[in-house]
């Protein structure tokens, strides 16, 4: 019954993202054509932040998990920053695929080096598959585990800059949606299709980190079995 | 009563997925030879690389002549008294010759001592100029082997002397000499932790250190020869800066790899954009002339592919005299090829750029290289993706350029 949950709440959070992208096409309210380059692309965002939303989440498990391996060697926190690394490489493309879609209509460029809360982001992602791929290719050990915890903690200085990036340089980025004050202000229909996308988000990642979680134990019960069978 | 010079106390340290040493205790004093002789995978190498500092620790703590080395805490200092490092891997550059590395050995232990007589002893003194790869295993060998023992042989103080397998593929007569050497260098006070499988060692080994317990050795022989008085030589300063430009100039690596790929940038530069429709007064103008010299500095540091050769890194590591790098040659080489796009493109030579480029390459080059050397404790460096996060230079390399438009310098 334990062994489902992970793929119930993995399942429920897809089911929610597909549904967040059905009503974003089909049921947000189409913004003024005057505040937009390309109005129809906007309905991006209704995917875009909750993604970007859901990356935070990942991230923060990232770092709590790099924490808790590096100060206290808990097994626990080292499964958790392989489950964040994860999380937040598979949710953090989908928020860079979302925003590149939307900067090409909008600004007429994919990418703009010059904006920090772009770039920040895309750091924190290249960071995600750095230690997602870096773990492949090394033996589980304490010396890969302490490398890629390093990097984790070090890494997490850049979630707060990210989120600060569009208050202190906004450059082309558009401020916060929510918590920014009156200019992030959204009317209640838009409020709902994001607050659904936020959930769906939120339930995609519990369920990715867990089974994530279950499979880094299952690796390190195997590894066990293997070297117990070494010393026969 | 004898000094404490190497103190392990209370010292856990774990390799891969098990723990190497658990609570392990040792403390070596002046005169003492220390052999380790445990089986292959008992922990002789830890201990021999957590005594020289280069193993972080779970729990414990390593002093040398009483002085914290590194502790649990992550705390780590410079030994006050530098010692001798003989590591299982040789720990020599390739590209270094004979005396280059002997001689480096001895300036970090503060002093210099005639090293011909010693190659001549172990019959090296027609390699004394050939560089280290060009030796056969033996050879290397006798060179990380003398290169650990010399600086015992420096000053009147007692030192420290860490030899790992130092007669690993070492002929009979060498072996032979090497065992009075090590009764000299005992006889003037070091304190020698050798690990070895060769039962010579077991005569002049004063205790024997098996399954965590330090035990006096009954059989060993007392030393024959007599004190010799070696002249102690003034040491040459600045170890790691001049490793650092006499390989790079031997081996012309900076220049092969972060120039060509700068060169290359600046080809495909002048490949794709009209020399004629570069304004100088918009921004891409600085962005374009300092490419060449950002892409050079991308390239990283190829000082530390040599370094990874025979783990000489963490010979160079284990002394903390600083870590050879090649940024001298990025900052000249960086500044050629400001000045060169410049030319390129038909644009006024501005100095200001010209020094920016070159502090480019040099910090690109620095930060790529930390990256580099964060990864050096993993199994497989090299394959751990670590060029992913280069990307994270491209900002700080936008804003410079803005920075230089807003200045006005071009």
């Amino acid at each position: 019954m334990g062994n489902r949950l992970a793929e119930s709440i993995l399942l429920l959070g897809f089911v929610g993202i597909g549904t967040t992208l059905m009503l974003a096409l089909l049921k947000a309210p189409s913004v003024s054509i005057n505040a937009f380059e390309s109005p129809d692309a906007q309905r991006i965002f209704y995917w875009h932040v909750p993604a970007a939303w859901a990356a935070f989440i990942a991230f923060g498990i990232l770092f709590v998990g790099s924490a808790l391996w590096f100060f206290k060697r808990s097994n626990l926190g080292w499964r958790m920053h392989v489950a964040g690394a994860e999380a937040g490489l598979a949710t953090g493309l989908m928020t860079i695929w979302s925003g590149m879609v939307w900067g090409s209509a909008e600004w007429g460029v994919p990418w703009d080096w010059t904006d920090v809360r772009l770039n920040t982001f895309g750091l924190l992602t290249f960071l995600a598959l750095f230690l997602v791929l870096g773990r492949q290719s090394q033996p589980d050990g304490v010396e890969t585990r302490d490398t890629f915890s390093t990097f984790g903690l070090f890494g997490f200085v850049l979630v707060p800059v990210t989120y600060v990036a569009t208050r202190l340089w906004q450059i082309r980025h558009p401020g916060p949606v929510v918590g920014g004050g009156d200019s992030g202000s959204l009317n209640g229909e838009m409020a709902v299709i994001l607050l659904i996308g936020a959930i769906s988000f939120t339930v995609f990642i519990i369920g990715h980190v867990l089974m994530s979680m279950r499979i880094t134990s299952l690796e390190q019960r195997l590894e066990s079995l293997q070297e117990a069978l070494d010393k026969v | 009563m004898s000094e404490v010079l190497l103190s392990l106390n209370d010292v856990t340290v774990r390799r891969g997925s098990s723990v190497v040493l658990k609570d392990l205790h040792l403390q070596l004093e002046e005169g003492q030879i220390v052999l380790l002789s445990d089986k292959n995978g008992a922990g002789k190498s830890t201990i021999i690389e957590t005594a020289a500092g280069l193993l972080p620790l779970e729990t414990g703590e390593v002093s040398h002549h009483s002085n914290l080395l590194i502790d649990s805490n992550g705390r780590s200092k410079r030994p006050e008294r530098a010692f001798g490092l003989t590591l299982q891997s040789d720990g020599c550059i390739g590209s270094q010759r004979v005396e280059e590395h002997i001689h480096n050995a001895l300036d970090i232990s503060g002093g210099r001592i005639e090293i011909d007589p010693w190659l001549k002893r172990y019959n090296l003194a027609h390699r004394k100029h050939d560089l280290v790869a060009h030796l056969s295993g033996g050879q290397r060998r006798k060179v990380a082997m003398l290169a650990g023992i010399l600086p015992g042989f420096v000053g009147s103080q007692p030192r420290i002397l860490l030899l790992d397998e130092p007669a690993a593929g070492l002929d009979k007569a060498s072996r032979a000499m090497l065992l009075e050497d090590l009764h000299k260098l005992q006889q003037r006070g070091n304190a020698i932790l050798l690990a070895s499988h060769h039962a010579d060692f077991n005569t002049c080994a004063t205790h024997m250190f098996h399954e965590n317990k330090l035990v006096a050795n009954e059989s060993a022989e007392k030393a024959t020869t007599h004190h010799e008085d070696i002249k102690t030589l003034q040491a040459k300063g600045n170890v790691s800066f001049r490793t650092s430009f006499t390989l790079n100039q031997r081996t012309l690596s900076t220049v092969a790899n972060n120039g060509i790929a700068g060169l290359l940038t600046l080809g495909i530069l002048l490949a794709l954009v009209d020399s004629s429709a570069v304004d100088s007064s918009v921004i891409q103008a600085s962005g374009l002339f300092l490419s060449a010299a950002f892409a050079a500095g991308l390239v990283g540091d190829s000082m530390i592919s040599m370094l990874h050769e025979q783990k000489a890194l963490d010979w160079w590591k284990a002394h903390r005299q600083g870590i050879p790098n090649s940024y001298v040659h990025a900052l000249v080489i960086g500044s050629g090829l400001t000045a060169l796009t410049q030319l390129g493109f038909d644009s006024e030579l501005s100095i200001e750029l010209i020094l920016i480029g070159g502090l480019l390459t040099s910090a690109t080059m620095a930060i790529v290289r930390a990256m580099e050397l964060a990864t050096s404790r993993l199994a497989r460096p090299r394959a751990a993706f670590i060029r992913i996060l280069t990307p994270i230079l491209i900002l700080p390399f936008a804003l410079l350029v803005q920075w230089i438009t807003d200045s006005n310098l071009l």
